[in-house]
């Protein structure tokens, strides 16, 4: 398990940026030619330097920074499409690059034979194609166009063609570069789990996001890249904590681009409240107390959400909820509809118990809060800031919760 | 050496992607047209017809079986000129694909060349078909074809690597090649014979490299006989020079690229 499946050894790339405008890498051959018809004054800088990583197979590694901090040189560099100035890159495996969707199809070519196309510039071979054929069709929705020239495609036909086409191949290695932006809500939702099923086989994702949400979410790791170096790397929690404190710290934070504000403005709007009520901290335990982040189906799950209360005579409302990665709502309970027994101090700990988990294989969102009795009033509420998982056990049903229920055959 | 066996092994690694390129190339090419692929033979033919036409009804050239005199030096022209036309923008032509995705790149010019002698080697048969109409004896000289074809290929593809290397920096390259072998084609012994030639042109000749290609294939097919020993060689050291040095730049400068394509 503990296999590598990218190294990245001291990896740096450095640009040369023309006056008159694009990125260039500075070689001595073309040099001399290119002496021959400009002799603009060239800036260099180094777009990443002596980054080195060790993802380990199975893992799923966020990459974040700022506009311009490099993170999608750094996919680039590990897809081979950027050389390293220095350093080496060592990938074990397929990769599936999903930086720009689309990149190897060819207009003028219809569906069916684009992704043939693009299938073997994945080197994959033309029987697995066909046999998988109907399955990337199905999952594209676009069953009835699939042979006119994509050219005639709408860019939201075209991106879940293509991207339904690469993940299909069960790549070891996943490059990820803010692609949900893929066709519609249901599409992404759909896309997004695809992705992360590639996990519980084995497969590497390396993500690279301006969603803070999403990398905290689902990464085991995360790289804080601040203009092309090495700021942070570690836990998801803390990256994003390094990062803001990077982003706020910058003396030039003032003209931070709108992007990176909307960043700072989206974990702020993960948690609200007037804090007269205070959820301090939320936990994953066993039966036994210990914590816990994976579970399985049918195990005791319990979340242990500590509080410390300012109010003086009032109770509040506790209420958490459970979210599909995709933020859809699968359960969202509280202690208005259900009395939360025991003795309500400044200072405590409410546990949400579930006896038997009837959630199936996959990456699960919990929100805690704190109310006033009327609903109206929050007092801490965390909205999807903290994730659990649970592990497959080769169930024969599917979907993402059990519901209560049985089967009755009789014979006419 | 280690490296060039790894760009050949890279190659070899996506030959589905190459192949799959050289038939996009072909199936895109007629597309949409009524008479389809029958293009890649009528349009040579309509070529050939003009220039048999001009060259030997209106300007009279005292050439035996001229047709025949003709398309031996045309195919082997368009072998070459087609080809290296074509291939000089392959890399500016797929640079969507470069930037965005791993691929190797020495496939888009060979792509190029190999759909270009697809058609060629249908001009060829219908060479053959010319020969038996004009009742041109085949001899055993023909089995050399294949070998100075082949000869062709390596030719062109050294010059559309180079030609592709340069025209990503300077894109002028692609006009200034066609310019080039528009002036070539009359130097170039294809519509007349070297012997048409006052004799103190002929030196000219023998700095053109296309020379030695036309001759090389027309003294099979044309004369029936061995093409002069000393053509020949020029040929075949023209070809593996070309090539040689066409893969090594090539293999040299195609990771920087992605630098120079915007």
């Amino acid at each position: 398990m503990k296999e590598t499946a990218i190294r990245v050894s001291s990896v740096g790339i450095r640009f040369s940026l023309n006056l008159n405008g694009g990125a260039r890498l500075k070689s001595d051959g073309f040099k001399a030619l290119g002496a021959l018809f400009s002799r603009q004054k060239k800036r260099e800088f180094w777009a990443l330097r002596n980054i080195k990583l060790d993802i380990k197979k199975g893992e799923i590694f966020g990459v974040i920074g700022g506009n311009g901090a490099g993170k999608s040189t750094l996919l680039k560099i590990i897809a081979g499409i950027y050389p390293a100035t220095e350093g080496e890159i060592e990938v074990r495996g397929n990769i599936a690059p999903l930086i720009e969707l689309g990149a190897s199809f060819n207009p003028e070519l219809t569906g069916t034979e684009n992704i043939f196309f693009a299938g073997s510039l994945y080197r994959i071979p033309r029987k697995v194609i066909r046999e998988n054929f109907d399955r990337i069709v199905d999952f594209s929705e676009l069953r009835n166009f699939i042979n006119s020239p994509v050219k005639n495609y709408s860019s939201g036909m075209f991106l879940r063609l293509a991207f339904s086409m690469v993940i299909f191949f069960k790549p070891d290695i996943v490059l990820i570069d803010e692609v949900f932006s893929v066709g519609d809500e249901v599409f992404q939702q759909k896309s997004f789990e695809k992705i992360l099923s590639f996990r519980t086989e084995g497969a590497t994702i390396l993500l690279v996001s301006h969603d803070l949400n999403l990398i905290s979410q689902i990464c085991g790791r995360v790289l804080v890249l601040n203009r092309g170096v090495e700021s942070f790397l570690g836990p998801p929690e803390e990256a994003v904590k390094h990062y803001h404190h990077v982003i706020t710290s910058r003396e030039d934070a003032a003209i931070a681009t709108g992007a990176e504000g909307q960043q700072a403005a989206s974990i702020d709007s993960r948690r609200w409240g007037n804090r007269q009520v205070e959820i301090t901290s939320v936990r994953f335990v066993d039966e036994s107390g210990n914590a816990k982040h994976d579970f399985q189906t049918g195990d005791y799950f319990e979340a242990q959400i500590s509080y410390l209360s300012r109010l003086k005579d009032r109770r509040p409302v506790f209420g958490v909820a459970i979210s599909t990665v995709y933020k859809l709502l699968i359960y969202g309970p509280n202690t208005l509809e259900k009395e939360l027994k025991g003795e309500f101090k400044e200072k405590g700990l409410v546990r949400f118990i579930i006896p038997k988990l009837p959630l199936f294989e996959g990456d699960y969102l919990f929100s805690a809060a704190a109310y006033d009795s009327s609903l109206s009033q929050a007092y801490d509420h965390h909205e999807m800031m903290y994730h659990f998982r649970v592990l497959g056990y080769g169930a024969r049903e599917f979907g993402c919760v059990r519901i209560d229920s049985r089967w009755e055959i009789e014979s006419a | 050496m280690k490296g060039i066996g790894r760009e050949l092994q890279e190659l070899f690694r996506y030959r589905e992607f190459l192949l799959n390129l050289v038939s996009n190339e072909l199936k895109l090419r007629y597309r949409n047209s009524a008479l389809g692929f029958l293009w890649a033979i009528l349009n040579p033919l309509f070529y050939l017809l003009i220039l048999a036409v001009v060259f030997s009804k209106i300007i009279k050239f005292e050439i035996e079986h001229y047709t025949i005199f003709l398309l031996s030096g045309l195919t082997s022209w368009m072998m070459i000129q087609q080809t290296v036309t074509i291939a000089t923008a392959s890399i500016v032509n797929n640079q969507g694909m470069i930037k965005r995705i791993y691929v190797p790149k020495m496939a888009f010019p060979l792509s190029n060349v190999l759909a270009r002698y697809i058609d060629h080697l249908i001009l060829t048969l219908i060479l053959f078909v010319f020969m038996i109409l004009y009742h041109i004896r085949f001899t055993w000289y023909l089995l050399l074809v294949p070998l100075i074809l082949l000869m062709h290929f390596f030719f062109s593809l050294g010059l559309s690597l180079v030609a592709a290397v340069v025209n990503i920096k300077i894109r002028d390259i692609q006009h200034i090649v066609a310019i080039i072998f528009q002036a070539l084609f009359y130097v170039t012994p294809i519509i007349y014979s070297t012997e048409a030639l006052p004799e103190k042109y002929r030196p000219f000749f023998i700095l053109n490299p296309f020379y030695y290609f036309v001759e090389s294939f027309r003294f099979p097919v044309y004369y029936s006989s061995f093409p002069p020993i000393k053509i020949f060689l020029v040929a075949l050291f023209l070809a593996m020079f070309s090539f040689a040095a066409g893969f090594y730049i090539f293999y040299k400068k195609e990771k920087y690229f992605v630098f120079y394509l915007s």
